[in-house]
């Protein structure tokens, strides 16, 4: 006969202001087998914990259960209390009655008879636990770092400095993602290139780092400490290792003009077919452009590149795309985001009338190495007189994204300051609410507002032109209560961040989730913010969710301690509620093989019955429940075990 | 010059009542508004309300009825929906109105001779005796309900449309006319 420790949590009011705790504790003590049952505040606080390690050896239980929260928050920590006090920690079987009961029901009583049925059915299964042993498989001590912008170069760097192996796939010719793009970074107004591109070069240069850019991950298989990852190098038709990034085959490109539209400048400034992304682009390598380039086109080019890059021969035209796996224990994602398409919102004139510009674009303007060499000028050649900033475009509304994109406010009053400085033109920033809510954040709006700039509080509801070429902004103007019209000669979009097209696709390939708005989800906002439910893939940037540098930089940093910390430890324990065959009954129809989400069932060849790898079983289920003939059992899942279950949930008192 | 008293106490305010009105269709995300001014910026008629569409939307919520409900915001609005398609919070800003408007004639909270309710009003009453409404009568009502002096300025306009045939001074009425007022009052009963 078992002897069954009960504990009732508390959890402050959490469970005992929807559940008679003390009624369900009493209830338990009356069920067979159960020798002690208790109610207590806090089971999780040490106390609560002393109470099953001092009860195992007075009571000599050999059974626990605790009512308390969901197991994905504390099973753990009962399960090592289980274990402190002598028993195997298996011997341990948590009633989730917050989430599944307290929280989710109004009325008590009701809510305290189902908590009584939970608990019961936990004494009808707990009987029939075995004890279990975690194991432990070592953990390869390479990084994967998915996404070159800063969160990837920051947390590649921290982790290089610890000595770790770092693989750096970048999608993009260079490393630098979106902040090699601004100008100034608020609210400081650093040169976002000055602080940025030492950073770059370091990755370069750090032997702890393979930078493998142009590239991207295509398949992951695996579990933490031993990724097989498959990376797939896209060709740059420049064989990395001969070219000096001298730009001579730039200059002696066929097309003696640059014609194609340049990405680095989001369209604002020209390239030709063979081109380096920008002057610090890292690698220093310059890249041909399929698309555009004649050879490639036609076959029939005079390739004066190849000429001017006479005997270092560094141009092959017939690079290929190539696959390449490689191992590694842990993943870090900073995959970053997009910017808002404003073609999207119709009546602010994107794309219709030409000078509204994307907040991204006015940053290349107000670059000295931009297309226009640091001149704020409309497509025309003038300089604006008056430019309206457009605060929340594809944020905050219900008809695009819902969430605030956190960085706006903040760049568009640092435009707002640095196209003053550039023109002095008359500035207004139209916003609903002005969020500045980071260290010293409040002083830039305060400096911003004394050097002249308007604000106007209302979100503009329509751009339309004037007869003389000018745009008209019309909007509420809610502080004074009436609607203005504010000609301007300049508009500029302050557009939000959005998860990148296909992060759906990294995320079914990395095997994690997201949420609605698409960014990728945390393990725990507060708790685990650069976790995710995958153990040993972690998140860093914007991909996570919108957030300006400094956040970035820090959650890169805490990215890589994770990953260091998991090397560190050496091992990873692994969870013992896998499946396994009955070599006697499998039949050897192989069913259970394709229904593996994580390939772990193969046949044996030389008895022809299932076989399942222990270290790649996650415990799901599927195989068990697939089996015709019931020969695949799962620990702690076991048929006994779940129909017992069922029995003592049914078994009304 | 008269000066008026512009602060509110809250004792004015009436806080239940946005919470009442929140259950009627179209109104349920009043609450939700974040005074962004859209449906200001975007209304054609805003620039002649005493409120603009934001403020009447935070009056209601905060409660203050009397204002509310008393604004010629609310006469003006032509329902063109442009607020509720522009709406970030994607409030039906239109019903909203359209809610405080049946609550301002209910409660003869309306600004008298203002011409909308009557017209309104005098639609109704036309169609509920005749079964048909007949511009030439409907016209005259209203202009002598609201500004009998309109008339004058209308009587050329009037007279050429009377001759060509555009405005007929017959009034016409259909067959069974109890039957719909029965219809009509059903509604009302319900009520």
């Amino acid at each position: 006969m078992a002897r069954i420790g009960i504990y009732v949590c508390h959890c402050g009011h959490n469970i005992a202001g929807t559940i008679d705790v003390k009624g369900v504790a009493n209830y338990a003590a009356s069920l067979p087998g159960v020798a002690v049952a208790r109610d207590y505040k806090y089971m999780c606080s040490d106390p609560g914990q002393d109470l099953i390690k001092n009860d195992i050896r007075d009571h000599q239980l050999d059974r626990i259960i605790v009512a308390a929260c969901s197991p994905s928050l504390h099973e753990a920590t009962f399960r090592n209390a289980t274990a402190q006090g002598g028993l195997n920690a298996y011997y341990f079987q948590m009633v989730n009655v917050r989430e599944h009961d307290a929280w989710v029901h109004s009325d008590k009583a009701a809510a305290t008879e189902k908590a009584k049925d939970l608990v019961r059915a936990a004494v009808y299964r707990v009987k029939l636990h075995k004890p279990l042993e975690r194991r432990r498989v070592p953990i390869r001590p390479e990084v994967l770092v998915v996404g070159g912008g800063i969160a990837g170069i920051h947390a590649s760097l921290s982790l290089a400095a610890a000595g770790k192996q770092v693989y750096l796939v970048e999608r993009e010719p260079t490393i630098g993602g979106h902040m090699a793009q601004f100008d100034k970074t608020f609210p400081t107004l650093d040169c976002a290139a000055c602080i940025l591109t030492p950073k770059m070069t370091a990755v370069r240069a750090n032997p702890n780092i393979t930078l493998w850019t142009l590239s991207e991950v295509v398949k992951v298989e695996g579990f933490v400490g031993s990724y097989q990852v498959t990376v797939r190098h896209k060709p740059r038709y420049i064989i990395d290792d001969l070219c000096v990034g001298c730009l001579e085959c730039v200059e002696a490109c066929v097309f003696k003009e640059p014609r194609f539209s340049d990405e680095f400048n989001v369209g604002l400034g020209k390239r030709k077919p063979v081109y380096m992304p920008f002057p610090q682009a890292v690698p220093q390598l310059v890249l041909i452009d399929p698309e555009t380039c004649i050879e490639f086109k036609t076959g029939k080019c005079k390739k004066t590149c190849v000429e001017a890059c006479a005997e270092r021969n560094a141009i092959d035209f017939t690079q290929k795309e190539r696959l390449e796996t490689i191992e590694v224990g842990s993943i870090i994602l900073s995959t970053g985001f997009e910017v808002f398409d404003p073609h999207r919102i119709p009546y602010y004139g994107y794309g219709v009338y030409p000078n509204v510009y994307t907040a991204l674009e006015v940053e290349r303007l107000v670059n000295a190495a931009g297309p226009t060499g640091g001149e704020v000028v409309l497509r025309d050649g003038r300089k604006p007189k008056r430019v309206g900033i457009v605060h929340c475009v594809g944020s905050r509304d219900e008809h695009t994204n819902r969430y605030c994109s956190r960085v706006c406010c903040m760049y568009s009053l640092k435009l707002a300051h640095l196209v003053k400085e550039h023109t002095d033109a008359e500035i207004f920033n139209c916003y609903i609410d002005m969020r500045t809510p980071g260290k010293t954040f409040e002083e830039f709006y305060n400096r911003v507002g004394e050097e002249g700039v308007n604000f106007v509080r209302g979100k503009v509801a329509d751009v339309y032109p004037d007869g003389d070429g000018s745009l008209v902004m019309q909007v509420e103007d809610t502080l004074l209560g009436i609607v203005r019209k504010i000609p301007v000669d300049m508009v500029v979009l302050a557009v939000g961040l959005e998860a990148h097209r296909d992060a759906d696709a990294v995320r079914r390939m990395f095997n994690i989730t997201c949420a609605s708005e698409g960014f990728f989800v945390e393990r725990h906002p507060k708790l685990a913010p650069v976790n995710t439910f995958t153990d040993g893939i972690f998140l860093a940037g914007c991909c996570q969710g919108p957030k300006d540098i400094p956040d970035t930089v820090a959650q890169a940093g805490a990215a890589a301690m994770e990953a260091a910390a998991l090397i560190d430890k050496g091992y990873v324990e692994l969870e013992p509620m896998t499946a396994s065959v009955n070599e006697e009954e499998c039949s050897g129809c192989k069913t259970c093989i394709p229904m593996c989400p994580y390939s772990a069932i193969s046949q044996k060849a030389d008895v022809k019955k299932a076989f399942i790898n222990e270290v790649l079983c996650k415990g799901c289920g599927t195989c068990v429940a697939a089996c015709p003939s019931g020969s695949i059992k799962q620990n702690l899942f076991e048929d006994e075990e779940i129909f017992e279950e069922i029995e003592g949930v049914l078994a009304y008192a | 010059m008269d000066f008026g008293r512009t602060m509110k106490y809250q004792r004015e305010a009436e806080p239940d009542w946005p919470h009442q009105l929140k259950q009627l269709p179209g109104c349920e995300r009043l609450f939700s508004c974040i005074q962004c001014g859209k449906c200001s910026g975007t209304c054609p008629l805003s620039i002649y309300m005493d409120y603009t569409p934001r403020r009447i939307i935070n009056l209601v919520r905060e409660g203050f009825r009397n204002e509310a409900l008393s604004s010629k915001t609310i006469w003006l609005c032509a329902s063109c929906y442009a607020c509720a398609v522009h709406c970030p919070q994607d409030i039906h800003i239109t019903d909203v109105m359209y809610m405080l408007k049946r609550e301002a004639i209910q409660h003869q909270m309306y600004p008298k001779r203002f011409p909308i309710p009557v017209l309104a009003r005098e639609f109704y009453d036309l169609v509920r005796k005749r079964g048909r409404s007949s511009e030439f009568w409907l016209v005259l009502r209203l202009a002598m309900k609201s500004n009998p002096l309109i008339l004058l300025g209308m009587v050329r306009t009037g007279f050429w449309l009377i001759r060509t045939g555009r405005l007929s001074l017959r009034s016409e009425r259909i067959r069974g006319v109890h039957q719909l007022r029965r219809e009509l009052a059903t509604p009302k009963e319900a009520q």
